[in-house]
């Protein structure tokens, strides 16, 4: 086996595969055990022992399956990571910046160089992509290794072209479940979460993005990848639109340093959410009738044409509500589009090509989807379904081009549920910001009129 | 509650029959969703030789092609379907030796109505076990252990796993195991001899045919999956 596939990782390998190991490999233990638990030593689950038995007194680690087993019959192989790079990764990114965004760059460099803890706090389609270009070009000049990893797949795959673009002169590693590449010793690795668990002490420099984002929010087992993955004095870098309550407590605490970008690329606030306490709507849907307020609205929205996205909380809602609309108001085309739809991509290139006026949906549209000048009414926002985050997920597709970069943003709720309130008081905050910076820098246009 | 197969969680109603019954409460091991996708094999009109799934209970040609040997016939469970699939593939492949309690019910029954004078599980290599960490059909039948079973593999690893092959690859297997010993009592009786998946009837038929040949009576096999 090659040296190099070793350093920075955790390999579980069986006594007969570990044969032909580099000299200076250290084994560790896969599993611990202790009591009636079980500790894995990869992924940190700790199992009650009964569940995690295998015959003849030997056990397994059922939380992390998807990696390839971790069972008291196999060893964990580490090489200690050595920066060993022959070329070095170069910058060629030639773009620029907007004052705002070098700022949160140079921020983010800052922390880079002394190691920090650190969470940009970036409103949806505020570029965050290229505010980490200086940061990245510092890393890589200086031999550090460097990741960034993200819980979602998409995450990756549109990422990667991008910086396989900006950074030139050696191989960027690319790693996720869905087609697996062989492993590749990089200066610099793109990868999903999960890969993570993989690695150990590597990472000099480890970027999360989209933490907000399922399945990461849900998982501790991923929060101790990142902790595991990164050397022990490593800086790390959260992105998010979305931070989750625990992560501001960290802020709180002074284990996170934050800084904000409150403006969004047109230099605009985001839009605020309004909320009308509608209890009787699901019951006035079953009996096939629109609450008067909705169905004013929706008239105007035939009328003017205006396009819009529609969120309900279920599946099974789509196609009652999208036979309604429909019946009522003839003249609207539009569609409802899940998760398991196998035209979902076609229909969304619908909504994009203006082909069709209004989609109904669930949460899978609420993040990754650009659709200029759409407003979005959320059915049932108190609904479990929608997280804080999805709401302001949801928010954040409102209002995404120059020309209209405002919008209504209207949750139809049976009640202010907790999540709302949240999720408007995460948007007050950012706008708050926001309206200070536009005040102090006089290149900002004026606030948009709401 | 979560169910094995999907980690979504399990809803129950208890009725008020059950809760006046004052019956034990058994915890439900998977979600009816996932349990409706794996199809039964109806027994009464499976074929008689190898227990497909047909319409009506003459051998299929698979077995019309197989010497006769009025000794030896064999029961399946279920049809090897998508469900069943990813089942083996989580279960045999990946590991999760907790999935063996999805079928660990199925399985013990259906032995026990088999009323037979000894029960003989198909071994897997030593190197499997090694790595697997378990025989995938001792696991439905007793819990945690590895039974003495009476057969074992003669070959301490497999080159090319008996899935990866072809049907006609799978034909020219030669005969991949021996008795253990010392050899087991299985003279002038009714052996249930039991595998996982049915595909060609090439490996149950030697293990069966090594039986009879040391004295076995009959020899019944019973798999999960056809």
């Amino acid at each position: 086996m090659d040296k190099t596939q070793l350093y920075g990782r955790q390999l579980c390998l069986t006594p007969a595969q570990a044969g032909d190991c580099p000299v200076g490999v250290q084994q560790l233990p896969a599993l611990k055990i202790s009591g009636d638990w079980i500790n894995c030593q990869r992924c940190g689950a700790r199992l009650p022992r009964r569940d995690a038995q295998l015959p003849n007194d030997q056990y397994y680690c059922y939380a992390c399956l998807t990696l390839g087993r971790v069972s008291t019959l196999v060893s964990l192989y580490h090489i200690p990571e050595p920066n060993e790079f022959t070329q070095l990764l170069h910058c060629c990114w030639t773009g620029q910046l907007t004052p705002l965004q070098s700022a949160c760059a140079q921020r983010i460099q800052q922390a880079f160089e002394n190691r920090q803890r650190h969470l940009l706090w970036a409103v949806t389609g505020a570029g965050k992509t290229e505010m980490l270009f200086p940061g990245l070009a510092w890393a890589l000049a200086q031999g550090l290794r460097v990741a960034i990893a993200s819980p979602r797949v998409d995450v990756c795959l549109e990422l990667a072209p991008r910086l396989k673009a900006a950074f030139r002169g050696a191989p960027i590693a690319v790693l996720h479940g869905r087609d697996p590449e062989p492993y590749q010793y990089c200066q610099l690795t793109i990868c999903t979460t999960h890969q993570l668990l993989r690695f150990r002490q590597a990472f000099d420099v480890l970027i999360i993005d989209e933490v907000d984002a399922f399945p990461f929010a849900a998982n501790p087992r991923l929060y101790y990848a990142v902790e595991h993955a990164k050397k022990a004095n490593g800086a790390l870098l959260y992105l998010t639109a979305t931070p989750s309550r625990e992560l501001l407590r960290g802020v709180r605490r002074h284990q996170l340093t934050i800084s904000y970008l409150p403006l969004r690329f047109h230099q605009h606030l985001l839009p605020t959410m309004t909320v009308s306490l509608m209890p009787a709507w699901a019951h006035l849907l079953k009996k096939g009738r629109l609450p008067s307020r909705l169905r004013r609205r929706l008239a105007e929205y035939e009328r003017t044409g205006q396009r819009f996205l529609i969120f309900v909380p279920r599946v099974a809602q789509l196609a009652p509500v999208h036979d309604l609309l429909a019946r009522a108001f003839p003249q609207m085309k539009g569609l409802n589009v899940h998760a398991a739809d196998p035209q979902r991509l076609d229909k969304v290139q619908q909504m994009r090509d203006q082909r069709v006026q209004y989609l109904v949906t669930t949460t899978i549209l609420e993040r990754g989807v650009t659709l200029p000048g759409i407003d979005v009414i959320v059915l049932g926002a108190d609904d479990a379904t929608f997280s804080t985050a999805a709401l302001v997920q949801i928010a954040g597709r409102v209002g995404r081009s120059r020309e209209r970069p405002d919008g209504l943003v209207w949750l139809i709720a049976a009640n202010y549920a907790r999540t709302i309130k949240r999720a408007k008081r995460q948007i007050e905050q950012l706008n708050r910001k926001g309206r200070r910076i536009q005040r102090e820098v006089p290149t900002v246009s004026a606030p948009h009129p709401h | 509650m979560k169910c094995l197969l999907c980690q979504r969680p399990i809803r129950i109603k208890p009725s008020l029959d059950w809760l006046l019954s004052w019956r034990a409460f058994s915890r439900p091991i998977t979600c009816e969703a996932c349990w409706q996708k794996f199809t039964p094999i109806d027994r009464r009109t499976a074929c008689a030789g190898c227990g497909r799934a047909q319409p009506s209970p003459e051998l299929c040609r698979d077995c019309q092609r197989w010497p006769p040997e009025r000794r030896f016939h064999s029961v399946s469970l279920f049809a090897y379907n998508d469900a069943m699939q990813a089942y083996f593939q989580q279960y045999k492949f990946a590991g999760d030796y907790r999935l063996r309690r999805v079928f660990a019910e199925s399985m013990q029954t259906a032995v026990a109505q088999q009323a037979a004078d000894c029960v003989v599980v198909i071994p897997v290599t030593p190197a499997t076990l090694t790595t697997r960490g378990f025989n995938q059909v001792s696991g439905w039948l007793a819990d945690g252990t590895n039974p003495l079973c009476g057969l074992q593999t003669v070959a301490r690893t497999k080159a090319v796993p008996q899935s990866k092959k072809t049907r006609a690859q799978r034909l020219l297997l030669t005969q991949p195991f021996a008795l253990t010993r010392p050899a087991p009592r299985i003279y002038q009786q009714h052996v249930l001899l039991v595998d996982d998946i049915y595909t060609t009837g090439r490996t149950i038929r030697h293990a069966a045919s090594l039986l009879l040949e040391n004295g076995a009576k009959s020899v019944t096999g019973l798999t999960l999956a056809r």
